[in-house]
């Protein structure tokens, strides 16, 4: 009886320990408050990423008691900013060469992947036009709209795909609108003024259009290799380099590559994600 | 001058206190959606593109707001005209209090003043053309979400020679109010443009009865530099006290009264 007495008493102990770090755990600003120099950081992402980034920045804040001053928007003006006299301490951003060249002009330290975007066909619910494929944009009588006036890379990428897939001509054709703006375009769609479009998936994820499209994957092949990557980097103005290095590894981290994942996006971590990383030669030289 | 500064104040009138108070308010209510309509919006008409609007960090995507406004709008101009202006406009707020400081109040009647109100409507054929006839194109890169002075920064950073050309169009005439009391809200704002073509249909208005005798000392005591019932008038009720016949009245108008 005794030994099992014993066991029991242990069983009792490692739980009462299990779950005290467990409560830590979730007070976890208490845990690492003053771990860092600095209770703010400064991070710049490609707007894309934004609603993932917020909910990411969230949790980041909650559990280290630290500030996330973060701003989103296009990041081909970002970057324009950052290489001409802008600041940041963490930036985001889309397309590799953008990272590549914040490295040579020295304001980037280094950085990694991120995650990748993924186009695909979206059409109303019930998918009217019976669209299974990019070519089937191109029957006559399909009412395509088109984010063609959109900030790039929104327009090109669309016309790299149709071009790869032979069918531009054909689709152009049968456009009805060119939108100057993917999130002004949807309710098109999702109404079925439009019975076809080409969007990244992070679209078809965000709240107000979750659930409200048909999404129909499009081949990887069609895809565009540019606008497909993004990266995150710590700049030379950290103000905590620790602070940026933490945040970052957080954002890689599987936790964060969720979120990005639930809001469209392949995260770099993924099986997928690695496959990209060597297709597309992602790496900090 | 001398016009200008014999504003009577009538003691215990306190109700264009109430409605100070109130704008202040709704400056706490409406004042973000109407700042980020001038200084961040990627539209070139602002207010009218929230559901489809990339900008995450603004009121004007909450669809309480944009459509609580959409829908109330219309039906105070249905009761009470142009009262929006008058009471809860946080640009007319702002407007007003730079006309405080504005050297010239020109709260007379001269036949340029008489036309200068066309400039509403002007204001109005611009933004109904930019908005049906364009599309409303979306003309800056939107600053999703950021910080207060870096996205203002951004934002005018890398908005298009379009988008620049309205932001300093309008923060022009505002300021502009500086030297013509509330020019913006009196001689430019697409609205008040809007909601002037309307406000005959109000039940309720601030009127002079027949009793005026063209004294014009409400006229010196209106913000809006007008009489009551009249182009501009915004059933603000500032001047209900100010008649020395006692001429204005708020309520329905009944033929009795003209
Ligand atoms: S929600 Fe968007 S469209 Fe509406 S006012 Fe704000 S910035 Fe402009
Ligand atoms: S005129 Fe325009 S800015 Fe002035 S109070 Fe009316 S709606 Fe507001
Ligand atoms: S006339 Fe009187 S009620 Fe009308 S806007 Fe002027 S002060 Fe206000």
């Amino acid at each position: 009886m005794e030994p099992k007495k014993d066991g029991v008493k242990r069983r009792a102990f490692l739980k009462t320990a299990v779950a005290s770090l467990a409560a830590a755990a979730l007070a976890p600003g208490l845990l690492s408050a003053g771990r860092f120099q600095s209770d703010s950081l400064q991070v710049w992402s490609c707007g894309g990423l934004s609603e993932a980034f917020m909910e990411a920045n969230g949790l980041y804040e909650q559990r280290n008691g630290v500030q996330i001053n973060y701003t989103g928007a296009f990041a081909a003006a970002l970057g324009k900013s950052l290489l001409g006299g802008a600041v940041t301490e963490v930036f985001a951003g889309r397309v590799l060469q953008l990272a590549q060249n914040l490295r040579t002009a020295g304001k980037m330290l280094y950085f990694r992947p991120l995650c990748f975007t993924e186009y695909v066909l979206i059409t109303p619910l019930g998918n009217p036009a019976q669209i299974q494929t990019v070519q089937d944009m191109a029957r006559p009588g399909v009412r395509v709209i088109l984010p063609l006036g959109a900030s790039p890379p929104g327009g090109d990428a669309v016309m790299g795909i149709l071009k790869k897939a032979g069918v531009d001509q054909a689709v152009l054709k049968n456009t009805i609108e060119k939108e100057s703006c993917v999130i002004k375009m949807m309710p098109q769609i999702i109404s079925g003024e439009g019975a076809a479009s080409i969007v990244e998936r992070r679209l078809t994820r965000m709240d107000r259009f979750a659930g409200k499209v048909e999404v129909i994957p499009i081949p990887e092949a069609l895809f565009p290799p540019g606008p497909l990557t993004f990266t995150i980097g710590v700049m030379k103005y950290a103000k905590d380099r620790a602070l940026a290095d933490d945040y970052v590894n957080f954002i890689c981290s599987d936790e964060a590559q969720a979120i990005f994942d639930r809001h469209g996006f392949i995260p770099a971590a993924s099986a997928k994600g690695r496959t990209l990383i060597e297709k597309l030669g992602v790496k900090d030289v | 001058m001398s016009n200008q500064t014999a504003i009577s104040k009538p003691d215990g009138f306190f109700l264009p206190k109430v409605r100070r108070g109130i704008q202040a308010a709704m400056l706490a209510v409406m004042g973000q959606w109407a700042f980020y309509g001038i200084f961040r919006c990627p539209f070139l008409v602002p207010f009218v593109n929230c559901q489809v609007c990339p900008i995450i960090t603004c009121w004007g995507r909450i669809t309480s707001y944009f459509w609580g406004f959409w829908l109330f709008l219309p039906l105070s101009v249905l009761f009470v005209g142009r009262a929006f202006c008058g009471w809860l406009c946080p640009g007319g707020f702002v407007n007003q209090m730079i006309g405080k400081l504005s050297f010239a109040k020109l709260r007379v009647r001269n036949r340029v003043l008489k036309f200068a109100p066309l400039g509403m409507g002007l204001g109005l054929l611009i933004v109904l053309a930019l908005w049906f006839g364009l599309d409303n194109p979306r003309s800056m890169v939107p600053i999703r979400v950021g910080e207060f002075w870096g996205s203002l920064r951004l934002s005018f950073e890398h908005a298009s020679p379009y988008w620049l050309v309205r932001t300093f169009v309008v923060l022009g005439l505002v300021a502009a109010g500086l030297f013509i009391a509330n020019l913006w809200c009196r001689f430019a704002c697409p609205t008040g443009g809007l909601l002037e073509l309307f406000k005959g249909m109000a039940l309720f208005r601030v009127f002079k009865t027949s009793a005026c005798n063209d004294c014009d000392a409400c006229l010196r005591r209106c913000e809006m530099g007008t009489r009551p019932d009249e182009v501009n008038c915004t059933n603000c009720g500032d001047c209900l006290k100010t008649c020395p016949v006692d001429a204005i009245k708020f309520g329905r108008k009944r033929k009795s009264d003209e």
